[in-house]
């Protein structure tokens, strides 16, 4: 039996001025600003400012009429555009855990590359590829699936292309990561005793991938609940989504309170979602280790 | 940004400098001028000036011209809207700036905050200037402003899919319903730029109109939002292929459409359209005032004027500068707004914190009601 040296206990000091740092960075610029929404959102707004109060009118307007639409046409568009996410990203990443062998390294490079360009410079082409006598009206009338000019831009489905195609790669990454960490031996067990590769799939292998799904659809929901440029470039920025309706109020309105009450409201959105994602992975303990 | 993010007061198109905010050229332009080796820059001994301006707002030869002749280096910052602007200047990170471009539509809440000096006169030469663009609503006698550039709502349209002229918003407004354009229109996405023109069929103005009159207006257009593709900045390529037949826009996206596509036609329409005009101006406490003046003394020079108009694509506020133009100038009268422009038939947009919600609140409808 040893007693902790002195420089081990120096060690373990430097570990908390290590850690020390980025928790006071975190503190000034990030708890900070979210103590400040969070009190603005109570308090009573002047064009420019705001006057500091309690009260709930915020949160009423943001949650009724018009406001209250947009917070739920929001919640229901990210839920949706992510699940559609999900659903592209699955095979893939199935796929890459099990079929690329020696070159998945190469595989997963190819998918996370375009993700490090801009993302502006991304839905910009994808805005080009979708235009009027773009590669996209070429190809589809090429193959006879469609014929004449293609107007797909400005519409709803165009926002559901820009996001799925945006989020796809960090919905892959999560799903090959707990894909290729499934045992084997499982995966043979379940065939050895007779099941098909469907069986195996549904009993074995989704709910052993539940983590990788909680992962990824927290990965896409969160930043579609407050995206704006997509719907901007490809959806013609009709059907306004919560991420605009902030910016517009704190910007354009100027109206700091109603504008830090729906920022509040997109937050506690995203921690009901948390939970329930956590729960979808409860009880779970890592496994393949 | 511009495309697409066009919050700014009243561009309602792909202006250089909304693409060039879109495409992020703004947090470059900053850093670039920040970079600037600090030598080159304390050569004057301690002359200095800070602009604070729209991304590429002014043209690089100029600013290598006006470096070279004084010394000074102008730093540059830039916003993309005159919301960032006003915000900044309200805070205490706003001290320090000599010379910032506010639009007309924001330039008395500036003045109201009590964020501008009033202009010296004596050290400019008003006279020189296109005396159309002085003394406007916006600013009476400029005492706070004096214009930089301008541009004016129009809109770029297709006779053969409209079916005739467009003179008037009614003759817009009526276009909307006919199957060869419903669905291929773009409005502005901004508010007083979507409801001003039914406010001014109905005989009303834009900046004395009451909440409940906007509001009464605004739902004539909500009514017709459903035949809107797009509200976001506009493409010019969009309207030269035919996705789009009928826009709004100003006069500098018109004339690169008509350029693209020379069969469809610009029009500022009656009774009434919007002239928005960017401005020079000086914030209170500059601390450079004289580098300030001395800067502005050279921008308004005949032939540094003429080179800002064909580095922005909006006109400088000098007048004659149409003469100045190369005679190969193609629809040069487009950047000058069209042929035969009525000044007395334009009226410019003044943010009243009484009604600027109501203008917003309902636009956002518009646009949700056309998704």
């Amino acid at each position: 039996m040893t007693t902790p040296s002195r420089s081990s206990l120096s060690a373990r000091s430097a570990d908390h001025v290590v850690a020390a740092i980025p928790a006071a960075w975190l503190a000034v610029f990030f708890l900070a600003p979210l103590g400040f929404t969070v009190v603005f959102s109570f308090a009573r707004s002047v064009f420019g400012g705001v006057e500091l109060a309690f009260t709930f009118e915020n949160y009423r307007t943001a949650l009724t009429g018009f406001n209250g639409a947009t917070f739920l046409r929001t919640i229901i568009f990210a839920v949706s555009a992510s699940a559609l996410c999900l659903a592209a990203a699955y095979p893939v990443a199935y796929f890459l855990a099990r079929h690329t062998g020696r070159r998945r390294a190469i595989a997963v490079v190819l998918i996370l590359v375009p993700y490090f360009s801009s993302f502006l410079i991304r839905i910009m082409a994808l805005h080009m590829l979708m235009s009027r006598g773009g590669f996209a009206e070429t190809v589809l009338n090429a193959l006879y699936l469609h014929g004449g000019p293609l107007d797909v831009l400005d519409t709803q489905t165009a926002v559901f292309i820009g996001m799925v195609y945006a989020y796809l790669p960090i919905a892959i990454v999560p799903l090959f990561v707990v894909l290729d960490r499934i045992p084997k031996p499982l995966l043979e067990a379940s065939r050895d005793l007779g099941a098909s590769p469907l069986k195996t799939f549904v009993f074995v292998t989704l709910p052993l991938s539940r983590p990788g799904v909680a992962t990824a659809v927290l990965l896409t929901v969160v930043p579609m609940l407050g995206e704006m440029v997509i719907p901007r470039l490809l959806g013609g920025s009709k059907g306004v989504l919560m991420g605009q309706a902030i910016s517009s109020q704190f910007l354009q309105s100027q109206n700091y309170a109603l504008g830090a009450a729906m920022a509040v409201l997109v937050l506690l959105a995203v921690g009901v979602m948390v939970v329930l994602l956590a729960r979808l992975t409860k009880g779970f303990a890592e496994i393949g280790q | 940004m511009t495309i697409f993010r066009t919050a700014p007061s009243a561009r309602s198109g792909l202006s250089r400098r909304t693409l060039l905010t879109l495409l992020g050229a703004a947090p470059a332009t900053a850093a670039l001028s920040a970079a600037l080796p600090g030598g080159f820059r304390a050569r004057a001994a301690d002359a200095q000036l800070n602009i604070y301006s729209w991304p590429d707002y002014f043209s690089a030869d100029n600013l290598a011209a006006y470096a070279k002749k004084t010394g000074v280096t102008p730093n540059i910052s830039t916003y993309d809207s005159n919301e960032t602007l006003f915000a900044k200047l309200n805070s205490p990170a706003g001290a320090g700036f000599d010379l910032i471009i506010p639009s007309s539509s924001w330039i008395q809440q500036f003045a109201a905050k009590g964020l501008l000096q009033e202009l010296d006169h004596s050290r400019l030469n008003l006279a020189s200037f296109d005396q159309d663009l002085l003394n406007r609503d916006y600013d009476p006698g400029n005492k706070y402003s004096i214009p930089k550039d301008w541009g004016v709502l129009g809109v770029v349209y297709d006779p053969e899919a409209v079916g005739g002229e467009i003179k008037t918003w009614e003759d817009f407004f009526k276009a909307f319903e006919k199957p060869e354009v419903s669905g291929k229109i773009r409005l502005s996405d901004s508010g007083w730029e979507t409801i001003g023109p039914q406010l001014w069929i109905e005989g009303k103005d834009w900046n004395t109109a009451t909440s409940d009159e906007i509001r009464a207006a605004g739902e004539k257009v909500k009514a017709l939002a459903k035949h809107v593709k797009s509200f976001s900045g506009l493409d010019p390529n969009a309207v030269a292929n035919g996705s789009i037949v009928l826009a709004q826009t100003n006069q500098g996206t018109g004339r690169a459409i008509i350029g693209l596509n020379p069969k469809l036609k610009w029009v500022v329409p009656g009774p009434f359209s919007e002239l928005w005009v960017d401005n020079y101006a000086i914030p209170k406490n500059a601390p450079n005032l004289d580098q300030a003046y001395d800067f502005l003394a050279y921008q308004l020079q005949p032939d540094v004027q003429l080179a800002e108009t064909q580095y922005i694509g909006f006109p400088a506020a000098l007048a004659g500068l149409e003469e100045k133009l190369p005679k190969d100038t193609k629809n040069a009268d487009l950047i000058f707004g069209g042929k035969d422009l009525d000044f007395s038939k334009l009226t410019s947009f003044v943010v009243n914190p009484d009604t600027i919600g109501t203008y917003l609140q309902v636009q956002t409808e518009i646009q949700a009601a056309a998704g």
